[in-house]
């Protein structure tokens, strides 16, 4: 009997082994390979040309409309640092604890929220209601 | 008492583990090396394009900086993923 048990005990062991065996061989696989692919579509040849026929052609318009050269440089520099805020994301998805929800889903939850809350809130007002009820009774 | 395949078990899961680590921190190793590498490639692209519109070189290098900050905070941000979670 105890023989068996031993033996499940054994068997129930040597599937976690595997069952960690594969999932530390997907993370390390794959968690390089989505950093890269993050990475390679920021930092590459044909994301800094992109960037730069878009800067260019922001700056150019501004020096065809009389913008002065320096006001035109800082506000290109603005344009870009929209795009270039990927750090910042990052940053935000990093901390502990925050999880992005869209406006749509956000929206949801928080009607369904403030239906339990009134909800709640009515059973309140009711049972306080019985219990003054009931005390007037008396 | 533990009997001799638990401690195996143990010891092989340790291993299995160690050798995860190891790998996972090599491949982010060989993308720190590279990233220096696509980070002055995307750069010199970028510039060019600025350049080409009538830009001076020195306003372009300014403004292709945003890049390589870009890059530290990339970075910095995943050392402190990474050293959080380990």
């Amino acid at each position: 009997m105890s023989e068996e048990k031993e033996k499940r005990k054994e068997k129930e062991e040597k599937e976690d082994v595997e069952e960690l065996r594969e999932v530390l061989s997907v993370v390390s696989k794959e968690v390089p390979s989505l950093i890269k692919s993050i990475i390679g579509s920021v930092f590459s040849e044909e994301a800094g040309r992109d960037m730069g026929k878009a800067a260019a052609a922001f700056y150019k318009e501004l020096k065809d409309a009389g913008m002065p050269e320096e006001t035109a440089v800082k506000m290109t520099e603005n344009y870009i640092s929209v795009f270039t805020s990927l750090g910042d994301i990052l940053k935000g998805v990093g901390k502990e604890g925050k999880v992005i929800i869209s406006t749509k889903e956000g929206e949801e939850i928080g009607k369904e929220i403030s239906e339990e809350v009134s909800r709640k809130i009515k059973e309140k007002l009711a049972e306080k209601r019985r219990e003054e009820k009931e005390e007037d009774e008396e | 008492m533990k009997t001799w395949s638990e401690t195996n078990m143990k010891v092989q899961g340790i291993i299995i583990a160690g050798l995860s680590l190891i790998r996972l921190l090599l491949s982010l190793f060989a993308l720190w090396l590279t990233l220096g590498w696509k980070v002055r490639k995307t750069r010199r692209a970028f510039e060019k394009q600025l350049i080409r519109q009538g830009m001076a070189k020195k306003d372009a290098k300014k403004l292709s900086a945003q890049y390589s900050k870009m890059k530290n905070e990339i970075m910095d941000s995943l050392k402190g993923s990474l050293f959080k979670n380990i």
